[in-house]
């Protein structure tokens, strides 16, 4: 995946990957940018700059929430969890994503794509 | 390690955050870092390099703009310093305008429609204002033109109605000069008067106004080159020939030439030295037709016609219109008492030329076009300017309709913009800055537009006159003009699609996917209500264009009273080319001699006049009803004709015999008049015998036959009377030669200047009009405008059409779903199309029936302007109807089209 398709890429889908990861853990931003850069096998990978302000987007529509916490040994970190209204739009975005790629395969013949 | 937090802080300070917020972020963002500059060392990097790479992670990062999107109170772009951010009603216009032409550049096809669009509809006003700027509102292009008034006779009359303006006599104007206490200085002004002009062995036909010397430097004018005229040059009758020839001709006829001071040129076959060029702009008073020279008063002998030449010694030739510059804190009306006083002063001391006559004052900027050009023009003014006004909304709506669809696309934007925290108000003026914005665009589009489109127009300008004609102004008038209505428009069209997005219900609009934001049902309701008012109002446009173009169909048809079919007229001058009277009268036996011989030639006559130019003269008096000068003056048209005239022009004898060889000098003087003047001045008596006095003339003429009324004037004037008299005893050194024709006058004009030309080839012979020609020229303003009205009408039509299409599309586009699901029910391409079709085509009647309705309404308004069609013209409403109905079903049929081609499987998965 090249730069440009990973631009519109993440314009797409960012916000269905970050509530992804949120679904079973609050995690902090970092550990949000490593995970999608891992998981994806480096192929995704997201800036500061984007990261950031997404999550500041989503929190603000109220499908985030962000708390401040302290664990031994560790810097003071903001961890993100899902709200309820999160989780219904995840689970919205996530039957609009199947619905794309079903579509996309029976077009393209790409199957489990 | 380095210091990231103020690193971030200092990226951070043009955003302008709470203190809180901004602490937070550089918190977190900081322990990104922290993370990411610890993982490179762990990768076995230095601690230089790594603390490089992050910060050049953050420099190459567009964090600020990202933030400035999600932030509720960061401001949209920094606030330059000076500028306080709140508490200010248009505190952050700049910061409005960036952002709007921002959203404007991101949407290039939606900009260049919409300022196509409105640029057309502002060019038609501009154009059409132009036109107006240049013939009514700002006609003198002279200094202080409120302080110049212009001096009149006005012939007082019995019956109520317009007072009848004439000039001044030169003698009553220099009493006036010397007497007044109300003017700096009064100068005078003939009106244009042809001249024969010879440079070289060619000789061609010019205009020259006969001025006082004091004239320019009373209008404050400055020569562009050499000087105007010395008060010594109009002092003394005939001795200085010097002439100031005008901007146009200057560069029409001497081709701009630098040494054209000096030169000598022959007017008249009288040799001229020109010693200036008035300025570009400058083509006399007269608002509309201007001379190409100016020559001193003193030379009046020289240039006017024979009726003429004692103007400066007989008070009865009223040939000057005086042009006064008010003394400073002299009132209009002051000046009035003073001058009149003097008229009755004057009237008593040679009552012979002044009695009934008293002197008016006007300003000399409504002196610049006659009461009846001022009316006409008024009129034509006003109508053009609504129409072009119903275009510019037409215009307005269809932006405003593509504004309502991007609004929908928009909504996300706006209901997060009021989620974090943004006034209706804010949101208001930035939809309203991106609309007015976008006006100012299409405005400095649509000021070219009406510029070229003044150039095309003025290019229909007669040939003949062309230099003649004045040219559009574009002054400050135009440009403040245009920018108000770009301004207004921008308001109109933006004001009702803004109020309509502040409104966004946020909590709704946030759940709504943004696919999904379709316009709302209300939103379709306003399109459709503009879409309704567009159709009606190009139907009224189209209808107002044909009855026009009718009326103007029906006026070819108008029996002028003469046959201008096979007529051909030449204009000659002979006494201009330096004939004495003997030479003239042999000139014109010579010329009726020959070419009457030419293959082709019916019949031919000479006649001073001119159809559709012929003077009024006042002052007529019939034998037996002398005292009724006293109270009222008698009008008429007064033509000197030869041999042979009625019957080359088709004129039929009511009564009584034709000219013949036997009126000529020494025996009875005659005259014929028309049956107009014959019932009007001898009711219920035979005017054959009776004896009538042309003004000027000290003997009475005998009544010797009566013809039928011909137009005069204009075509299609109401009766007027007309008096002709035989050339043989009422010489005129200046003649039209009418030429009947058995077959296209146009096939033996070559055979007839040639022959002209071996009589005499110094004579100018280029001014040569078809009878079909006259009738053209008669009816050239009526054309100018219905062609204006047609090309307004249909520019509204398709601005109409577009609006319709785009709707069509729209709202299809908006249906595929359901149009998909109705189809996968069953539904057939065609029911679908028929669905589509209808759906659109019920707003078109709509609008055609409102626009009939208004039609008919309107038509009522017009009729009294129209000639021979009826308020309700049932061609013009239908055939208006039936090509705005087809343009709407090409409209309304291209996006049905495209429905009934939805594949409902795709259509259904798209949502």
């Amino acid at each position: 995946m090249g730069g440009n398709m990973d631009q519109e890429w993440k314009k797409g889908s960012a916000e269905l990957l970050i509530l992804s990861l949120l679904e079973d853990q609050p995690r902090h931003g970092y550990d949000i940018g490593k995970l999608i850069e891992s998981r994806s096998g480096g192929k995704l990978r997201f800036h500061i700059a984007s990261l950031y302000p997404l999550l500041y987007r989503l929190e603000s529509r109220g499908w985030i929430q962000g708390r401040w916490i302290e664990k031994p040994n560790h810097r003071r970190r903001r961890y993100y969890r899902l709200t309820s209204q999160g989780e219904k739009t995840l689970a919205r975005q996530r039957q609009s994503w199947r619905e794309f790629i079903g579509a996309v395969s029976r077009i393209t013949g790409v199957e489990h794509a | 390690m380095p210091e990231w937090k103020s690193e971030i802080r200092k990226r951070l300070a043009a955003l302008n955050l709470p203190p809180a917020r901004e602490q937070e972020i550089v918190e977190e963002l900081s322990d990104h870092l922290e993370n990411l500059y610890e993982e490179i060392v762990a990768e076995g990097a230095t601690p230089e390099k790594a603390s490089r790479e992050v910060l050049s992670s953050l420099s190459h990062s567009d964090l600020l703009a990202e933030l400035r999107a999600t932030e509720p109170n960061a401001p949209p772009e920094p606030i330059p310093a000076g500028l306080e951010n709140s508490g200010r009603l248009f505190g952050g216009l700049g910061q409005d305008l960036r952002y709007a032409a921002r959203m404007l550049r991101k949407t290039p096809g939606f900009t260049a429609v919409a300022v196509l669009t409105l640029a057309l509809g502002i060019g038609a006003n501009t154009a059409v204002f132009t036109i107006i700027n240049t013939l009514l509102l700002n006609p003198l292009p002279v200094e202080h033109a409120s302080q110049l008034v212009a001096v009149n006779t006005a012939v007082a009359k019995s019956t109520s109605g317009p007072v009848d303006l004439r000039p001044i006599s030169f003698l009553n104007l220099k009493d006036y000069r010397e007497k007044n206490r109300a003017f700096s200085s009064l100068a005078g002004y003939s009106s244009p008067t042809a001249l024969t002009i010879s440079t070289g062995p060619e000789s061609q036909r010019v205009f020259a106004e006969v001025v006082t010397g004091n004239y320019f430097d009373t209008l404050g004018i400055r020569p562009l080159m050499g000087r105007f005229f010395l008060p010594e040059e109009d002092a003394t009758q005939g001795a200085n020939p010097v002439v100031v020839v005008g901007y146009a001709a200057w560069q029409g006829r001497f081709g701009g030439a630098s040494d054209v001071l000096g030169r000598s040129i022959k007017l008249n076959n009288i040799a001229f030295t020109i010693i200036g060029v008035a300025p570009q702009g400058f083509k006399g008073i007269n608002a509309i037709f201007g001379p190409d020279m100016w020559v001193p008063s003193m030379m009046a002998e020289q240039v006017l016609p024979t009726q003429q030449h004692n103007a400066l010694v007989d008070r009865s030739i009223l040939v000057f219109t005086g042009a006064g510059h008010l003394k400073s804190g002299v009132s209009l009306s002051q000046a009035q008492a003073d001058m009149k006083t003097i008229g009755v002063a004057l009237e008593k001391e040679y009552p012979d030329a002044n009695q009934g006559q008293t002197v008016t004052l006007q300003p000399l900027t409504q002196a610049a076009l006659a009461a009846n050009q001022r009316q006409g023009l008024l009129f034509g003014s006003v109508l053009l300017m609504a129409i072009v006004g119903f275009v510019l909304l037409i215009a307005c709506s269809n932006v405003a309709n593509l504004l309502l669809a991007r609004a929908a696309a928009r909504r996300q934007e706006i209901a997060v913009r009021m989620a974090l925290g943004a006034s209706r108000w804010r949101l208001l003026r930035q939809l309203l800055t991106e609309s007015v914005l976008l006006g100012l665009l299409s405005g400095i589009l649509g000021f070219f537009f009406g510029y070229e489109g003044c150039q095309l127009l003025w290019s229909f300008r007669p040939a003949e006159v062309a230099l003649n004609f004045v040219d559009p102004h574009l002054n400050a008038n135009v440009f403040v003009f245009v920018l108000v209505v770009a301004l207004f428009t921008g308001l109109i069209f933006g004001i009702g699609p803004a109020l309509r997005s502040s409104r966004t219900p946020i909590a709704e609009t946030l759940k709504e996917e943004a696919r999904t934001a379709g316009r709302s049902a209300r939103s379709i309701t306003l399109a459709n209500a503009l879409l309704v008012g567009q159709v009606a109002v190009s139907l009224v446009l189209l209808v107002t264009a044909a009855l026009f173009l009718r009326s103007v169909q029906r006026e070819y048809t108008i029996d002028p009273g003469f046959e201008t079919k096979n007529l051909a007229l030449l204009l000659l001058y002979p006494g201009q080319q330096g004939y004495d009277r003997t030479k003239t009268e042999q000139f014109y036996k010579d010329v009726r001699d020959r070419l009457v011989t030419i293959p082709g030639v019916a019949s031919l006559s000479w006649a001073t006049n001119l159809p559709f130019w012929q003077g009024v003269e006042t002052g007529i008096v019939i034998e037996g009803q002398e005292q009724r000068k006293k109270s009222e003056a008698i009008s008429s048209v007064v033509n000197t004709i030869d041999l042979d005239y009625f019957s080359t022009m088709g004129i039929p004898l009511r009564a009584g015999r034709d000219f013949t060889q036997d009126d000529r000098g020494g025996a009875t003087l005659a005259a014929i008049v028309n049956d107009t003047m014959a019932s009007q001045y001898w009711p219920g008596q035979d005017a054959l015998g009776k004896r009538l006095q042309l003004p000027g003339q000290k003997e009475f003429r005998q009544i010797v036959g009566i013809v039928k009324t011909s137009n005069y004037q204009t075509l299609g004037e109401a009766p007027q009377s007309c008096v002709y008299v035989p050339l043989r005893q009422n010489y005129s050194e200046s003649m039209v030669l009418y030429v009947r024709t058995e077959r296209n006058p146009v096939q033996i004009i070559s055979a007839l200047q040639s022959e002209i030309r071996n009589i005499d080839p110094a004579l100018p012979i280029d001014d040569i009009r078809t009878g079909t020609k006259l009738i053209e020229q008669a009816l050239w303003g009526a054309k100018i405008g219905v062609g204006l009205l047609g090309v307004f009408g249909f520019l509204a039509l398709g601005l109409a059409s577009i609006g319709l299409y785009g709707i069509m599309a729209y709202s299809v586009n908006q249906r595929r779903r359901e149009i998909g699901i109705r189809m996968a029910l069953g539904a057939g391409q065609a029911s679908v199309l028929s669905l589509i079709l209808r759906q659109g085509m019920t707003l078109v009647i709509c609008g055609v029936g409102l626009g009939l309705t208004l039609s008919m309404l309107l038509g009522r308004v017009l009729s009294r302007f129209l000639y021979g069609v009826g308020a309700i013209d049932l061609p013009s409403l239908a055939g208006a109807s039936l090509i705005l109905l087809s343009v709407a079903v090409i409209a309304c049929y291209l996006p049905a089209r495209s429905a009934s081609h939805v594949d409902p499987l795709v259509a259904l998965h798209e949502s």
